[in-house]
C-alpha cells in the first residue's frame, strides 16, 4: 500500500481532503473532497499516476449540485471517488482535455443537471434531443431535495484517515442490524 | 471523385445509421468523408434513451432488479450480478455459498453466449455468412440451459438479494458438462474456419490501433483493453462473489489491433469454461436463498459496485438517503466508454474498415443509451 500512501500525500497537497474508506462496505478505496478550482489539478495528477476515468456524474442536493468523479487504476486496486460542489453560478472546470472520455460524461451531466463545464470543447446535448436540452430530468423537485448531510454516512462510521480499515468494522455494521427486523 | 486520400478533394458528410445493419442497434455515426476515407467519425447516441437512472430513483431497489437485466440484453446476468452485489454490499446481507457458485456458473454461461453472438455477428459484418450459423447453434445450447433454470432466454431476472430464485438440478449440471465438452471441440472448428483464414487476417490486422494510453484517457475496458497487453479484469483486480476460489487466467494480447481483440475474446470463452467446470466440480450443498426481511431499506450513505461484463467494466454507484428508493443511482456502462474514442480511432480508415471497428467494439446500444 506504499503507492496509495504516496498518492494520499500528493492529493493532500493539492489541497484536497482524502479519506481512506472500507472497500468491503463502500466499493471504493479513497474518498476525496475537492474545491471546484482544484478539479483540473486533481485530474492531472491522476492522469500522471496512470489512472483511468470510470465516470463523471452528479447528484442534486441542497445547497448546490455535487459533481462526482470515479477513477480506478489498471496497475493496483485503488478506486477513487471524488466530490466537488459546483460554483455559485452553476459552473465547474472541465477535465475533458485531460481525460478525453470525460467529454461525453460531462455532456451527459449537462443534459441531466444543467451543469456547465467551463473549457469543454463542445457542450452539446448527448443523450437528450436538442429541443429538450433544458429538461434537466435528474434535478430533484422542491419536496424531494435533501441537504447534503442527509445522504452521507453518519460520521462515527467513517473510517479515520490512516487507521487500517478493519478497526472500524464493528461500528460500521450497526445500521444493517437495525434494518434486519 | 477519387479514392486517393492525398488528393485535395473537398470532403462531404455521410450519415451511417440510425438504421444501419452494421451499427447493431439504433446508433448513428456522422461521418466526414473524403472519397472512401473517413476523416472524422462522430457517434450520435441517445436514440434508445430510457432514462434508467431516473427509473432507479422512482422505484424501490427491488423494483429496479428487472431493469438491470435490460441494460445489456446480450449478457444480462453479469449486469444483474452487479446490482444485486451493490444492494448486498449496502445492506450487509450475504448469499449462501451455493447461491454464489450458481451466480458464477450462470454469469459465465451468459458471457459465453454473448461472445458467441459477437463472433457470429462480427464475421457477418465482414461478409462471412457461414460462421454465424455455427455460433448460433452453440449459443442456442446455452440459452436452453439458462432457460431451464431462470425461466427466460434473454432478459433474466434470476438473482435475488441473498441468493438466486431457483436451485439448479442434476439435469442442469449434466447439460452444462455436455456443453463444455461440445464447445471445447468446436474451438478447433472455429480456428480452422476463421482464425487461420488469410482473407479474415488481411481484413482485420493492423487497421486501427488500441493503446493503453487511449484506454486510460477514455476509460476503455474489457477485451479491447486486454488486447493491448494490460492484464486488467475486475474479476481478478477487484474480485467479487466467489471468483477468487477459481483457477483461471486473464487472456491478454500484445498488438492491440482488431485481430488481437478477436483472439482475446476467443480465449476468454475457454477460460469461462474452466471456471464453470471448477464450479460444477466443487458446487457446495445447502440453501440458495438467505432469509431476508420483506421490507428492506437501504442505510443512509453511498456505495459502488463494479463487475466485469462481457464488454468490460460495469459499475453502479448508489446514494441513499435512508428511504425506500435510492436517492441517486449512477450506472456506468462499458460500451459507452468503449465507443467514445471512435473519432480518434477511425481517422483516415476506409469506410468498410469502420464497419469492422464497430464490430470489434461489440456494442450493445441500449447499454450506451441507458
Amino acid at each position: 500500500m506504499n503507492k496509495t500512501d504516496q498518492l494520499i500525500e500528493e492529493l493532500s497537497r493539492l489541497p484536497a481532503a482524502v479519506n481512506r474508506v472500507d472497500y468491503r462496505q463502500r466499493g471504493y478505496h479513497l474518498e476525496v473532497r475537492l474545491q471546484a478550482g482544484q478539479v483540473p489539478a486533481f485530474a492531472g495528477l491522476l492522469r500522471q499516476r496512470e489512472f483511468y476515468l470510470v465516470f463523471v456524474s452528479a447528484v442534486h442536493v441542497s445547497p448546490a449540485i455535487e459533481i462526482i468523479y470515479q477513477f480506478a487504476c489498471f496497475a493496483q486496486p485503488c478506486r477513487i471517488l471524488a466530490r466537488s460542489t459546483v460554483a455559485a453560478d452553476g459552473t465547474l472546470p472541465s477535465i475533458a482535455n485531460i481525460f478525453h472520455g470525460a467529454n461525453w460524461h460531462e455532456r451527459e451531466t449537462r443534459d441531466m443537471f444543467g451543469v456547465v463545464f467551463t473549457g469543454h470543447p463542445g457542450l452539446e446535448p448527448l443523450l437528450l434531443p436538442e429541443e429538450e436540452a433544458d429538461l434537466k430530468p435528474l434535478l430533484k423537485e422542491e419536496g424531494a431535495l435533501k441537504p447534503a448531510d442527509q445522504i452521507r454516512r453518519a460520521p462515527d462510521e467513517e473510517v479515520q484517515d490512516t487507521k487500517p480499515s478493519t478497526t472500524a468494522e464493528p461500528g460500521a455494521k450497526k445500521p444493517n442490524v437495525e434494518h434486519r427486523q | 471523385m477519387t479514392t486517393n486520400p492525398d488528393n485535395q478533394q473537398q470532403s462531404f458528410f455521410l450519415n451511417m445509421g440510425p438504421q444501419h445493419p452494421s451499427t447493431h442497434g439504433v446508433l448513428r455515426v456522422l461521418l466526414e468523408m473524403d472519397g472512401e476515407y473517413v476523416r472524422d467519425a462522430e457517434p450520435v447516441i441517445g436514440y434508445g434513451h430510457r432514462m434508467q437512472e431516473k427509473l432507479g430513483e422512482s422505484r424501490t431497489w427491488k423494483g429496479f432488479m428487472p431493469y438491470s437485466a435490460r441494460l445489456d440484453y446480450v449478457g444480462a446476468l453479469p449486469c444483474s450480478h452487479g446490482f444485486i452485489g451493490l444492494i448486498e454490499r449496502m445492506t450487509g446481507i450475504e448469499a449462501p455459498p451455493r447461491a454464489e457458485y450458481i451466480r458464477v456458473i450462470t454469469s459465465e454461461l451468459n458471457r459465453i453466449a454473448s461472445h458467441l453472438l459477437w463472433l457470429g455477428a462480427f464475421l457477418l459484418d465482414l461478409g462471412a455468412f457461414t460462421p454465424i450459423m455455427y455460433t448460433f447453434d452453440d449459443r442456442e445450447q446455452v440459452l436452453d440451459i439458462l432457460e431451464d433454470v431462470t425461466g427466460s432466454r434473454l432478459t433474466y431476472c434470476y438473482f435475488r438479494v441473498g441468493g438466486v430464485s431457483r436451485d439448479i438440478d442434476e439435469p442442469f449440471v449434466e447439460k452444462t458438462r455436455a456443453f463444455i465438452q461440445r464447445l471445447r471441440s468446436r474451438f478447433k472448428l472455429y480456428d480452422d474456419l476463421v482464425t487461420g483464414n488469410i482473407i479474415f487476417i488481411k481484413r482485420v490486422q493492423d487497421i486501427v490501433q488500441f493503446t493503453p494510453d487511449m484506454a486510460m484517457r477514455y476509460g476503455v475496458t474489457g477485451p479491447i483493453l486486454r488486447s493491448t497487453g494490460i492484464r486488467y479484469d475486475i474479476r481478478k483486480n477487484e474480485p467479487y462473489s466467489v471468483y477468487p476460489e477459481f483457477d483461471f487466467e486473464i487472456p491478454v494480447g500484445e498488438t492491440g489491433d482488431c485481430l488481437e481483440v478477436y483472439r482475446v475474446r476467443l480465449r476468454e470463452m475457454e477460460q469461462s469454461l474452466r471456471i464453470i467446470e471448477q464450479a460444477l466440480d466443487r458446487l457446495p450443498q445447502g440453501p440458495v436463498l438467505a432469509k431476508t426481511p420483506r421490507q428492506l431499506k437501504l442505510p443512509q450513505g453511498d456505495a459502488s459496485f463494479a463487475v466485469e461484463t462481457a464488454r468490460g467494466e460495469l459499475s453502479y454507484y448508489l446514494i441513499s438517503d435512508g428511504g425506500e428508493t435510492p436517492y441517486r443511482l449512477k450506472i456506468r456502462t462499458p460500451s459507452f466508454s468503449n465507443l467514445s474514442p471512435l473519432s480518434e480511432l477511425c481517422r483516415n480508415v476506409l469506410l468498410s474498415d469502420l464497419v469492422m471497428v464497430l464490430g470489434t467494439l461489440d456494442l450493445v446500444i441500449p447499454e450506451i443509451d441507458r
